[in-house]
């Protein structure tokens, strides 16, 4: 071995030092999610009383059970399972079929479309404006609130145009020359060609579909069967409306309180359920993420 | 007409692009509130055009819900009332789609007429279903509390569709007849060839719409969305001008002007709140673009290390926090950091306190401790974008190096972090950028009446005064209506100067 790659002293506790921190770190990030799972599963009792802390102790799975049985709970996981696979199917078709046609320089005007379309990006007209412009549109209070404002997103149609440019020419040509039209062309060439990146956003649609709570707070605010789980979530953590209260006054299914769940056991479980998609997603974002953000970086 | 003239095209072109406008307008007709043919009642949202009438009953009913319990009125003329608005949109669709086919060929063309002439009689029946409702409003058992009203809209719509009715039969005749043979040669002056040749295919036997209109047309719905939820809303800063209340309509006796603007920066109260706010979001936004160098010291290290098992273990598990909205954020907190949580717990079996304490509560540090969140949650995902850039960086510089007999921090320093440096750039102008926005949800969720002064930032004090209990949506709307403006010359500014030093635009 030659001497410049012999591991001195200097190297060890470099390794040591910096291989450390990131033990800790790694810990801190990972560490509350395992937290959350021993306290869902551990006796009810003990974790009221904050006992659980490393291991879990008088393990069951009760606590998920019962929740099954809160029905408000169980509508607004159907709202927010609904609304991620609608609000992220519709999402990815948009964003492939108007990446396509900007790509077609046939098109009326097609530069000026495309630029129309991007810079939304830049500007917003503010929260407020925002709000009642959707409500005079009829969309509060209304399931397709959540769907159809968010349908078209700039950003991937600039990664999908981006990805169809790199695609070679001469495939949609031969097509046309064969007699397709422009729609054959996407649904039986572009489409299944431009597969990675569409589950790249997909994955990243979806993600931002299940965590959204902004708008069901802000649109939904008199319809609480519209709810989406992470606004019952907020709603239950929110440390200005007492959960107590909101038990006996019927906002919260009285369930809740049959099955002897503390209120620290049903705030801590509701958050395990609602992490737990995102943890199954998870393995596909690994694959996508890198490849989803190298192509940000490519401008439109 | 002789079809053999090219004058022939020419007119019957020009009748078209006539027809086509007024087919526009006609269609324009169902976005105007102030002619909204299905506004029966004074009771019904005064700002609802045809087209939200039709979209969603409760802007029709939702404010008939007392007169209704009372037996003021029957449910069935507010149901008629939604059919007629149904109708009557359902014709608006028709005219929508006979101006699409107006652009094609002869033959699409015919189809255009058809099309408009069953709008404008659909349109005709959708009118006459919304004048029975009226009449049934009049009707009312207690016309009195229910204030109908003969909207303007159902005489404006009644003439729009008598006229598409009247204009598509004209129209009819101006279209040049069918071609009697399988190709014409038309003589065109104009033309470097002095002709050119209609053919049978071309005209009358297929349907035919040129690609550039084609292409158009099947991105004209996703432009109407970009128009609605992203160009609509900018019509929405008019608010910011008028003395504007929930449910009250902008009129010319609540036009305000620039009232508000005096208001923000002669009132105290306002003056005080917007000086805490602006103390916040700099700050925040401060020191997070003080701190934006972490993720590049996280991957220029994490790039160091040898094992390659435990660098990917560490890249998957710090960038989990990234993707947990921020009421998981906080549902971490409260089960970590509450007093029962595993902090307190840790704290006390190292003997540092006797008793826990719900450190939620606790409003000291926040602007620190919202760092920390703000990290925890970004710090390994933001890494990632400088890994990706370490693994391009030629690796021929490193060995040149060490041949040259530069050892490991002199590779770091001279090396890898000058090849991260133009991404860290960007990121950097454009967090500057956004010096004004913070996020909401953050905030929100780590809000309460202890940490409120700390974390009181632009975008969560826009949210409560707009939404809050004691809303002032003007004011509300003028404080977002600047902060977008700056923004955007923030932005434009960030640009130029990426321009300026690197020679590349960031947008």
């Amino acid at each position: 071995m030659p001497t410049y790659l012999k591991r001195t002293f200097g190297d060890r506790a470099f390794s040591a030092i910096t291989g450390s921190f990131f033990v800790i770190f790694t810990l801190m990030c990972a560490f509350p999610i395992y937290y959350l799972f021993i306290n869902t599963i551990s006796d009810n009792a003990l974790v009221t009383a904050g006992q659980i802390n490393l291991f879990p102790r008088g393990i069951h799975f009760d606590n998920y059970i019962a929740l099954l049985n809160v029905s408000d709970l169980f509508d607004a996981t159907m709202i927010s399972i609904y609304r991620t696979v609608i609000g992220t199917s519709t999402m990815v078709l948009t964003s492939a079929l108007v990446g396509y046609l900007v790509t077609q320089n046939k098109m009326l005007g097609r530069k000026y479309v495309y630029r129309f379309i991007i810079i939304t990006m830049y500007f917003n007209a503010g929260l407020i404006p925002w709000y009642l412009n959707i409500m005079m549109l009829g969309l509060t209070n209304n399931f397709w609130g959540y769907i159809i404002p968010s349908v078209v997103q700039p950003f991937n149609i600039i990664l999908v145009k981006t990805y169809i440019e790199s695609l070679p020419k001469e495939l949609e040509e031969s097509a046309f020359i064969d007699g397709a039209g422009y729609f054959t062309v996407f649904r039986s060439i572009i489409l299944p060609l431009c597969k990675p990146i569409l589950a790249t956003i997909a994955v990243f649609g979806a993600v931002g579909h299940w965590n959204a709570f902004i708008d069901s707070m802000i649109l939904m605010q008199d319809t609480p069967s519209l709810h989406t789980l992470q606004h019952k979530l907020w709603i239950y953590l929110d440390t200005s409306s007492n959960l107590g209260n909101l038990m006996q006054g019927g906002s919260v299914d009285e369930a809740a309180i049959e099955a002897a769940l503390s209120i620290r056991v049903l705030r801590i479980t509701v958050a395990m359920v609602t992490i737990i998609p995102i943890l199954m997603v998870y393995p596909f974002m690994q694959r996508y993420f890198q490849k989803g953000l190298m192509l940000g970086a490519v401008k439109g | 007409m002789d079809p053999y003239k090219l004058s022939t095209y020419k007119k019957s072109n020009l009748l078209m692009l006539i027809f086509r406008m007024f087919l526009a307008l006609a269609f324009l007709t169902a976005f105007v509130p102030e002619i909204n043919p299905a506004r029966l009642s004074e009771l019904m949202n005064r700002n609802a055009s045809l087209f939200t009438s039709a979209l969603s009953y409760s802007t029709i009913g939702e404010r008939f819900i007392r007169a209704l319990n009372q037996g003021w009125i029957e449910q069935a003329p507010l149901t008629i009332a939604y059919i007629g608005a149904i109708v009557t949109m359902l014709a608006i669709v028709l005219i929508a789609a006979a101006f699409c086919m107006s652009l094609g060929n002869t033959k699409l063309r015919r189809l255009c007429l058809m099309f408009s002439t069953g709008a404008g009689l659909l349109g005709v029946i959708g009118i006459v279903i919304l004048f029975v409702a009226q009449g049934m409003f009049e009707n009312a058992s207690n016309p009195a509390r229910i204030q109908p009203l003969f909207p303007v809209g159902i005489w404006v719509f009644g003439l729009v569709f008598a006229l598409t009715i009247v204009l598509s039969i004209a129209m009819r005749f101006a279209l040049p007849k069918r071609l009697p043979e399988a190709e014409i040669r038309i003589n065109d002056p104009t033309s470097i060839t002095g002709y050119f040749y209609v053919t049978k295919a071309q005209e009358d036997d297929t349907y035919n719409l040129a690609p550039k209109y084609r292409l158009f047309l099947m991105l004209l719905p996703f432009l109407v969305f970009v128009v609605l939820f992203s160009y609509l809303p900018l019509w929405g800063w008019r608010f910011a001008f008028f003395n504007y209340e929930a449910g009250f309509a902008l009129t010319r006796d609540n036009f305000v002007g620039w009232q508000w603007f005096s208001v923000l920066v002669n009132n105290p109260a306002i003056r005080s709140n917007i000086v805490r706010v602006m103390t916040n979001t700099f700050a925040l936004s401060g020191i997070g673009i003080a701190t934006s160098w972490l993720p590049i010291m996280f991957a220029v290290f994490l790039s160091e290390l040898r094992s390659n098992p435990f660098k990917r273990t560490v890249q998957t598990l710090t960038t989990i926090p990234n993707y947990i909205s921020w009421v998981l954020v906080f549902s971490v907190a409260f089960a970590i950091f509450s007093t029962n949580g595993f902090f307190n717990w840790m704290l006390i079996t190292l003997g540092i306190q006797e008793e826990g304490t719900n450190f939620l509560m606790d409003g000291n540090n926040m602007w620190i401790k919202m760092w920390a969140w703000g990290t925890w949650k970004g710090l390994g995902w933001g890494a990632i974008i400088y890994l990706a850039s370490i693994s391009s960086i030629d690796p021929q510089l490193y060995e040149a190096a060490m041949v040259d007999g530069a050892g490991r921090y002199k590779k770091m320093w001279h090396i890898t972090v000058p090849g991260l440096l133009p991404t860290y750039f960007v990121l950097l102008l454009l967090s500057i950028a956004n010096i004004l926005s913070n996020g909401l949800e953050q905030y929100l969720v780590f809000e309460n009446h202890a940490t409120r002064s700390q974390i009181d930032v632009l975008d969560l004090y826009i949210f409560n005064l707009g939404l809050g209990t004691s809303s002032n949506i003007p004011v509300a709307t003028l404080i977002g209506m600047l902060k977008s403006v700056i923004s955007v010359v923030l932005l434009f500014s960030a640009n130029r100067i990426s321009k300026w030093v690197r020679g590349e635009t960031i947008i």
